[in-house]
C-alpha cells in the first residue's frame, strides 16, 4: 500500500495538498472533539493552527499522525485517500510525517550525533561508520546553517540546541510534513528566531509545516496561514496577510479581547520584600531590589541569566552564600521553603507539573497541601470537612473550571491547574507570592484570568514577584521590571522607559548607550 | 452545581473506581467462599482464627514496609532486623537476665537506631533505598550471627508465650493486636497531616517540599515506622516458639512485598491503604492455608506467591493509563490537551 502511493504521486501535479483533512470528526466516548474540521497544507507552507487548550489542535495533529483514528471523515496524503483504520504512527511515519514536540525525544546521555542518526546507522563491514556519519551530520547542519557541538551528551547543551537536534533529526529521515507541537513555548526570543530561521530553510525545500503554538506573535511572524478551532469546531483558515491579531484572538476565543491587560495598581502600603546583595554561585550575584505591599515587580532575562534560582533562593529552595532578605523590614533568614512559608511567601513555580502539583492528589488535597496545620481537630487530627469548604470557597473564587473536589488534578486543563497552585498560596494567605512564568503553555483566555488574579493581588495588598519570558507580559503587569544577564541586574525599567526596545537590549546585555 | 455538597461529596469515578480499588477485598471473598464451599476442614472456626493468626505479625510487619513503598523507597533489612530484634530480646532476658520490659524498651531502640540508619543513608546520603538497605540487611545480619553464632536462644518465660498465642475469648491475641495496630495507621495515614504528608512525599517529592512539608523528617520517619512494626511482629513471631532465633525473617522479606503490593500499594509511591495491606496479608495466608489442605506440596506455595507477586504487579504497572481514561469519560469537559 505504501510502495504504491509512493509511485502514484509522482504523476500528480505540484499544487496538490501535501495533506488534506476532509470534513474530519473525531469522538472519544461521551465527548467530541472535533467536529467536521477542515485543513489542508501545501508544500512549502507553513500553517499555523490556533485554538484555546481543549479546542482540538492536538486531537487534530494526532489523527494526521495516525495516533488517533478519526470517527468520520477522509484523509489524504500527497493527494491519496488513506485507509484511516489501518493507518498508524509507523505508516505516517513511512509517508514522510513527522512530529517535534517540546518535550524532548532525546536521549541525555548520547551525543547529539548519536541521538540524530539513532536507527539509521551507516554501516562499514558490520561496525558504525562514525566517519562517514560525522561528514553527514556537518551537511545537515551547514544545511540548517545552525553551528551545534554534536560530541558532547545532549544533556550538556541548552534546550535550544536540544531542539535544532530534534530538528535535525527530522529532516534527516527525509520528512514531508514537519508538525511543531508547541516547540518554542520553552524556548526564549532569540532562539525562536533561529527555529523562524529554519522553518524558512525548510520552506524552500517544499516541506510542509503544521505550527502549534499560544503564542500568537509567532504566528504572524512564521506562519503563511492559519486554521482556528474553537471547542473542536473548524472556525476560518485564511491567510495570515488578512488578518490582525485582535481578529484571531476574537477568532480563537469567540469573543473580543478588549484589554489584554487589567491596569496596573498603583495605590502602594509598606515595604514587604527587600533584598540585598544576594549571590549564589553559577547562578546569580550580588542582586538587589525591593518591593512593597501592592506592586508588581518582573524579572526579565534569557535563559541562564538566573531569574528561577533568585526566586528559589528568596523561597528557601535554592542555596545562597551571600546576602541579606528582609520581610517587612525584618531580616530573616530563610533555609527551607518551610521557613519562607511561615514568613508568608508563596511560590507558584514554573514547571506546573512536576514543581507546583502533585499530580496523584486530588484538587482538594493540592489546594490545602501548604496549609495543612491551618485545619487541625483537637491539635492532631485533620478536619476534612473545613478543609474541603475552604478548598472549594477559595477554586471557587478562582472560577475553577472542576466537577468534584475529589477530581485527580492530573486530567484538567493547564490553565485549571495553574490556579490550583495559585489558590494553594491565596488559601494560606501568603502576602508575597512569587511567581515563576506563570503562563507557560496555558491558552489566551486562561492567561488572562491569570493576570486578571495577579491584578487582584496586588489590591489585597499583596506584593507579586513575577517572572516571565514574555515582555509583554513584564511590561503590562509590572510597576517595576528589573533586568537580569548572567546572574546580575543590567537595568530597572519604569514608567516610560517601560518599552520592548530597553528591555530587549538589557537583556542581551548591550547598555543603552553603545 | 454551585453547590458545596455537590462538589465535595462528589466522588470521582463513582462504583466502578471504587471496585477497581478495593478488588483485592472482593477476590478474598471469592476465594474464602470457594475454599468453603470445597474445603470441609476449611470452614471450622479454628482454622479461620488459625489464618487470622499466622497472618496477624506478617501483616503488622507489612504495614511497615507500606510506609516506605508509600514514600517511593523500599526496605530489604526487615529479614534481618526480624533476626536482630529476636534474638537480642532472648539474648537481654535469658543471658543477661533483664526484666522483660527493659529488654521490651531497649529492643525497641534498636529497631529506631536501624531505621534511622536507612532513612539517614536514604535521605540524606543520597543512596537508592535498595542498596543502602541491602547494605544495612547484611552488616545486621552478620551482627546476629557475631552475637548468637547463629544458635537459637531459648527459654523465655512461658508468660511471654500469650503475645503468640493467647486467646482474648475465642479470638486470638496477635488478631486483636493487628486491627489495634491497622486502626492506629489508618488513623494517622487518612486523618493526620503527618500521615498525608506520606503520600504527597511518595507522589512528587519536589512539590511537597516547596509546599513545606519536611521531606527529609518524612523520608526518615517512613524508615523508622518500618523497623519499628518489624520489631513488633519479630517479638510476636519469637513469642510462638519462646526463642530467639536469627533465620527468622529469612523468608519473609518476599510475602511482605507481596503482601504491600497485593493491599494496592503503587510501587512508585503515592498511592496505598493501610486496610488493604491487611486484606492483602489475609489473601495471601488463606491461598497458603488452602494449599496445605489439600495436601500440596509445601515448596509449591513459593511458586504460587511468586506467580502472584508477578501477576499483581502486571497489572499494577499497566492498568493505570486505564483508571485516567474511565475518568475522562465522566468528565469530558475538561479534557486535557497536551
Amino acid at each position: 500500500m505504501i510502495s504504491g502511493i509512493q509511485a502514484d504521486e509522482k504523476g500528480r501535479n505540484e499544487k496538490a495538498p501535501l495533506i488534506q483533512v476532509k470534513n474530519c470528526t473525531m469522538e472519544f466516548p461521551g465527548v467530541r472533539a472535533l467536529d467536521d474540521v477542515s485543513f489542508a497544507l501545501m508544500p512549502g507552507e507553513c500553517h499555523g493552527l490556533v485554538g484555546e487548550n481543549g479546542a482540538g489542535k492536538s486531537t487534530l495533529s494526532k489523527c494526521i499522525i495516525g495516533e488517533n483514528h478519526m470517527t468520520d471523515g477522509e484523509l489524504y496524503v500527497e493527494g491519496k485517500k488513506i485507509r484511516i483504520s489501518t493507518y498508524s504512527i509507523k505508516e505516517s511515519q513511512k509517508l514522510g510525517i513527522q512530529v517535534v514536540h517540546q518535550e524532548f525525544q532525546l536521549m541525555a546521555d548520547m551525543t547529539g550525533l548519536e541521538n540524530i542518526f539513532i536507527g539509521h546507522y551507516t554501516t562499514k563491514s558490520g561496525l558504525i561508520d562514525w566517519k562517514a556519519l560525522g561528514k553527514k551530520a556537518k551537511e545537515l547542519m551547514d544545511f540548517l546553517q545552525c553551528d551545534v557541538n554534536l560530541n558532547v551528551p545532549v544533556k550538556y547543551l541548552r534546550t535550544a540546541e536540544k531542539q535544532i537536534i530534534q530538528l535535525a533529526k527530522a529532516v534527516l529521515s527525509e520528512s514531508k510534513v514537519l508538525i511543531l507541537d508547541e516547540l518554542t513555548s520553552v524556548l526564549q526570543e532569540k532562539d525562536i528566531l533561529n527555529i523562524y530561521r529554519i522553518i524558512g530553510i525548510l520552506k524552500k525545500r517544499g516541506m510542509g509545516i503544521i505550527y502549534i503554538s499560544h503564542r500568537l506573535n509567532e504566528i504572524f511572524e512564521c506562519c503563511d496561514s492559519y486554521t482556528v478551532l474553537c471547542d473542536g469546531r473548524h472556525v476560518k483558515s485564511g491567510n495570515v496577510v488578512d488578518i490582525n491579531k485582535a481578529q484571531l484572538i476574537k477568532m480563537i476565543i469567540g469573543r473580543e479581547m478588549t484589554q489584554a491587560f487589567p491596569p496596573v495598581n498603583q495605590r502602594f502600603g509598606e515595604m514587604m520584600l527587600e533584598v540585598k546583595g544576594l549571590t549564589a554561585p553559577k547562578a546569580f550575584r550580588d542582586i538587589s531590589f525591593h518591593a512593597r505591599a501592592g506592586e508588581v515587580i518582573g524579572l526579565a532575562g534569557l535563559l541562564g541569566a538566573g531569574k528561577t534560582e533568585l526566586v528559589h533562593a528568596i523561597f528557601g529552595s535554592h542555596k545562597i552564600i551571600g546576602g541579606e532578605i528582609y520581610i517587612k523590614g525584618k531580616k530573616a533568614e530563610i533555609k527551607n521553603p518551610r521557613q519562607a512559608i511561615k514568613l508568608g511567601i508563596g511560590l507558584i513555580p514554573d514547571e506546573r507539573r512536576t514543581l507546583g502539583l502533585n499530580m496523584q492528589f486530588d484538587i482538594k488535597d493540592n489546594t490545602t497541601l501548604p496549609s495543612m496545620d491551618k485545619f487541625r481537630k483537637f491539635k492532631i487530627f485533620q478536619d476534612h470537612n473545613a478543609e474541603a469548604k475552604a478548598a472549594f470557597d477559595i477554586n471557587e473564587k478562582l472560577e475553577l473550571n472542576y466537577y468534584s473536589l475529589w477530581q485527580n488534578v492530573k486530567n484538567l486543563s493547564g490553565g485549571n491547574q495553574q490556579k490550583i497552585v495559585i489558590a494553594k498560596w491565596m488559601l494560606r494567605n501568603s502576602e508575597i507570592i512569587l511567581l515563576d512564568e506563570p503562563t507557560r503553555g496555558i491558552d489566551v483566555g486562561a492567561k488572562f484570568e491569570i493576570y486578571k488574579l495577579i491584578n487582584e493581588l496586588t489590591r489585597q495588598g499583596k506584593c507579586v514577584v513575577l517572572v516571565s519570558p514574555e515582555l509583554e507580559e513584564l511590561i503590562g503587569l509590572c510597576n517595576r521590571v528589573y533586568i537580569m544577564f548572567e546572574g546580575a541586574i543590567m537595568d530597572i525599567v519604569e514608567g516610560k522607559r517601560k518599552t520592548q526596545e530597553i528591555i530587549i537590549n538589557s537583556l542581551l546585555g548591550v547598555s543603552e548607550n553603545e | 452545581m454551585n453547590n458545596i455538597d455537590e462538589k465535595a461529596k462528589r466522588y470521582n469515578g463513582g462504583w466502578k473506581l471504587f471496585l477497581k480499588e478495593w478488588v483485592i477485598l472482593i477476590l478474598l471473598l471469592a476465594l474464602v467462599l470457594v475454599c468453603s464451599l470445597f474445603l470441609e476442614r476449611f470452614r471450622t472456626t479454628n482454622n479461620i482464627m488459625n489464618i487470622l493468626r499466622q497472618a496477624s505479625f506478617t501483616a503488622i510487619i507489612a504495614m511497615g514496609e507500606f510506609f516506605v513503598i508509600l514514600t517511593g523507597q523500599m526496605d530489604m533489612s526487615i529479614s534481618s532486623t526480624i533476626g536482630m530484634i529476636s534474638i537480642f530480646f532472648a539474648g537481654f532476658v535469658v543471658k543477661m537476665g533483664l526484666p522483660i520490659w527493659l529488654a521490651l524498651f531497649l529492643v525497641l531502640i534498636i529497631a529506631v537506631i536501624i531505621g534511622i540508619i536507612n532513612g539517614v543513608l536514604v535521605v540524606y546520603g543520597k543512596m537508592p533505598s535498595f542498596i543502602a538497605t541491602l547494605v544495612v540487611m547484611n552488616v545486621v545480619r552478620g551482627i546476629n550471627y557475631l552475637y548468637s553464632k547463629g544458635l537459637p536462644i531459648s527459654g523465655l518465660p512461658d508468660g511471654f508465650n500469650f503475645l503468640g498465642s493467647g486467646y482474648v475469648g475465642i479470638v486470638p491475641f496477635p488478631v486483636i493486636l493487628m486491627f489495634i495496630v491497622a486502626t492506629i495507621l489508618y488513623i494517622l495515614t487518612a486523618h493526620t497531616s503527618t500521615g498525608r504528608s506520606f503520600f504527597a512525599v511518595g507522589g512528587n517529592m519536589e512539590a511537597s517540599k516547596l509546599s513545606g512539608i519536611n521531606v527529609k523528617y518524612i523520608g526518615i520517619l517512613a524508615f523508622v515506622f518500618c523497623s519499628v512494626l518489624t520489631g513488633i511482629g519479630a517479638l510476636g513471631l519469637t513469642a510462638k516458639t519462646l526463642a530467639g532465633n536469627v533465620t527468622l525473617g529469612d523468608e519473609l522479606l518476599f510475602d511482605v512485598m507481596t503482601i504491600v503490593v497485593l493491599g494496592g500499594t503503587s510501587l512508585t509511591g503515592g498511592r496505598g491503604r493501610v486496610f488493604g495491606v491487611v486484606i492483602g496479608a489475609l489473601f495471601l495466608q488463606v491461598i497458603g492455608n488452602a494449599m496445605v489442605l489439600l495436601g500440596i506440596n509445601t515448596y509449591w506455595q513459593w511458586v504460587v506467591k511468586g506467580a502472584i507477586l508477578i501477576v499483581v504487579v502486571l497489572i499494577d504497572s499497566n492498568t493505570k493509563r486505564d483508571i485516567v481514561k474511565t475518568k475522562q469519560k465522566i468528565q469530558p469537559i475538561i479534557m486535557e490537551e497536551k
